[in-house]
């Protein structure tokens, strides 16, 4: 199938089916929505084009040999070019009773092969049709998985407020603590649902297998708590449990507890200034002041 | 156009802005390219001027703060520059955010992930508290996740450096569900416990795959905590009943968090506990979180290349362009279908090239 698209940037078949195997997709170029009907194929007002088209088709189906039929990569690409030079032929009719010619030569010479590559060709295209049918089917089990648990989540949820407000109706109890563990028990359930909504997955997937395979390629390192290069001068001071410093004095003091509370710490102010003042130790005088003879 | 603008005009020359990717409470993300490199980044474009000297104190946080934090869990600001009235953040591409990640059910998580997620998380943060800087800020939104898996944290908006002495603190940081008791009770001193509580409250999500304590207001969000792990008691919490805002809410009991957390190991609980406890000052630092024995035992954290990720979207990974080809070796799959003869497959050196028209542009293999 030829594409030809206005949205020049797309031109292999198979990106496209890649793209939009979900239906409708952004182009990844232009971001613009596009759909696969947009690609469909066009026929051409150019007769030069088309000619060349039509040449192309015939000479492809029978000029089917593929790289491993050949005993090196030099006699491919003679047989490339070969192929390039007939065709080039027959669109600019050149040579036409010649280069038919050489076309039933190969043909005679190649019938075998040039049968085996079309089996083998069909072969391929139904392997690759077979693939994108299981793929197809999983991802519709895994739509219909997700709708049904989100159906579920739903129903569940609405049961769980009825059932609220009948135990809130007919039971003495403290109103509070029934709003509590009802919201408790609909955490575990929604959070049992997430996890097995992963889970079911898990099983039909191959994510899990594929994190195994990867194992052994990118080994799980052992913990390091800290993995650049940590100094923060603490060889350089000691931090006292008190210092005289009028400023933090009433936050020290602190006679309400409610800097306690909050969790402020004086002691951070302190190795801040202290850690600060050292750092500073460290930078040179500015360049160019210099004193005489230095 | 004097020597500022011009060298301002310059920087904002050397990116080309793309497309818009997200959007926060004060920022649209743009992706973009560097013009030299190709390197794809993130333009953050700060919307100004909710201040009167023109510029937003978010802005001016996240730019300093993240000027002078250089980690591997860290976002890297790469350059900044004004346009118009606007304040531009170059930061690095990032591919997905921790909070798409959680919600995508089709992902599976490993013990070993989490270990590896709130390892880089602890690292991140443990930087910035090193440099004094609380965050304020922390969710999964806010974790980005780079495309070879490592964590970064993202997102200084809100963040600000340790107070002085005496000095008050706004207590309205924080997204709700990640905001620790002592802000909601209206704390104006406060100090680095604030970010370990998130941190907890995203190390819970993590398991759960929803959030932990999702409050509903901020009234709510008091209750919600209680509900979860208990009324907190004097002997808890001395002096909370003296913050500003303390009402007192009512006695819930505390659960076990084994019976939500069925699945977690003791090492894993004990962690979390020591994240999410009443008292700011005896809740665990981030250096004793690194050192704590849930991140030695077995298993070890995941590679970051393995964390699992959402599939990418139909992105520019994967270059639409063919290539142009001479024989590729390797493409050894489905022969003359990888390697159509319309792709000219010819020698190296095939200088009469140009002579020939040949459609470049045309597949002419049968594929149907
Ligand atoms: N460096 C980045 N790379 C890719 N996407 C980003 C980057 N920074 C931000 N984003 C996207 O933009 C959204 C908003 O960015 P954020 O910094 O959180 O802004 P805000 O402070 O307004 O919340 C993020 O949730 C994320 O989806
Ligand atoms: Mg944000
Ligand atoms: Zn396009
Ligand atoms: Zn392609």
């Amino acid at each position: 199938m030829v594409i030809l698209s206005r949205h020049d940037h797309h031109r292999c078949e198979s990106c496209i089916d890649r793209l939009f195997t979900l239906g409708p997709a952004p182009c990844p170029v232009c971001n613009k929505i596009l759909r696969k009907l947009a690609f469909t194929p066009q026929t051409f007002e150019d007769l030069e084009v088309e000619k060349e088209v039509a040449v192309r088709r015939r000479i492809a189906k029978e000029f089917n040999k593929r790289m491993e039929d050949f005993p090196d990569l030099r006699s491919y690409n003679d047989y490339l070019e070969e192929v390039e030079d007939i065709t080039f032929n027959l669109i600019h009719d050149i040579e036409i009773p010649e280069t038919e010619a050489r076309i039933a030569a190969y043909r005679r010479e190649n019938a075998a092969l040039i049968e085996l590559n079309i089996q083998r060709e069909e072969q391929y295209n139904r392997l690759l049709k077979e693939q994108e049918d299981a793929e197809r089917q999983e991802r519709e089990h895994r739509a219909a998985e997700l709708r049904r648990l989100e159906e579920e989540e739903r129903e569940e949820r609405e049961k769980e407020r009825q059932e609220l407000i009948d135990k809130l109706e007919t039971s003495d109890k403290d109103a509070t603590r029934l709003v509590a563990k009802s919201r408790a028990d609909a955490l575990r359930r929604a959070s049992a649902r997430s996890t097995a909504a992963a889970n079911s997955f898990q099983s039909s997937s191959k994510l899990l297998r594929s994190r195994a395979a990867q194992n052994t390629i990118v080994p799980d390192a052992p913990h390091v708590p800290l993995q650049d290069d940590w100094y923060a001068y603490e060889d350089m001071y000691i931090l006292r449990d008190n210092y005289e410093d009028p400023a933090s004095e009433a936050v020290r003091r602190d006679r309400e507890g409610i800097m306690k509370a909050g969790g402020y710490r004086v002691e951070e102010a302190w190795e801040r200034a202290l850690r600060s003042a050292i750092a500073g130790l460290e930078i040179m005088p500015a360049e160019g002041i210099r004193t005489v003879g230095s | 156009m004097d020597a500022v603008e011009k060298a301002n005009a310059d920087r904002q020359k050397r990116w080309a802005k793309e497309q818009k990717i997200g959007e926060g409470t004060y920022a649209v993300v743009y992706r973009a390219r560097e013009i030299a490199t190709g390197r794809r980044v993130a333009i953050k474009k700060i919307k100004v001027g909710q201040f009167k000297d023109g510029l937003d104190m978010s802005a001016i946080r996240e730019v300093k703060y993240l000027r002078e934090l250089k980690h591997p869990n860290v976002i890297e600001l790469l350059d900044v520059f004004s346009s118009k009235t606007n304040l531009n953040l170059v930061l690095e591409f990032l591919d997905t955010d921790l909070e798409l990640v959680i919600k995508d059910r089709s992902l599976v998580f490993l013990p070993a992930d989490i270990k590896s997620w709130m390892a880089m998380t602890f690292r991140g943060l443990e930087f910035c508290h090193r440099n004094f800087i609380l965050h304020r800020d922390l969710k999964p939104n806010n974790l980005l996740i780079a495309s070879d898996g490592k964590l970064k944290i993202a997102d200084f908006g809100l963040a600000r450096d340790f107070a002085d002495p005496g000095y008050k603190m706004t207590c309205q940081v924080i997204t709700r569900w990640y905001r620790p008791p002592e802000l909601l009770f209206g704390c104006r001193y406060y100090s680095t416990a604030v970010d370990i509580w998130s941190v907890g409250c995203i190390f819970a999500e993590l398991m759960l795959r929803t959030p932990y304590l999702p409050g509903e207001s901020d009234m709510d969000q008091l209750k919600t905590i209680f509900r979860a792990l208990g009324t907190p008691t004097e002997d808890d919490w001395p002096g909370h009943t003296k913050l500003p805002d303390y009402v007192p809410l009512g006695q819930f009991p505390r659960t076990p968090l084994r019976d939500l957390f069925t699945a977690a190991s003791a090492d894993c609980l004990n962690l979390l506990s020591k994240c999410l406890i009443y008292e700011p000052r005896r809740r665990i630092s981030t250096k004793d979180a690194l050192n704590h024995p849930y991140f030695f035992a077995l298993p070890y954290p995941s590679h970051p290349s393995k964390l699992p990720k959402p599939a990418a979207k139909a992105n520019s990974s994967h270059p639409l362009d063919e290539v142009d080809g001479n024989v590729d070796l390797s493409g050894l799959g489905p022969g003359v279908k990888a390697n159509p003869p319309n792709k000219l497959k010819r020698k190296v050196s095939s200088d009469e090239l140009g002579s020939r028209s040949i459609a470049r542009r045309l597949d002419f293999t049968q594929h149907r």
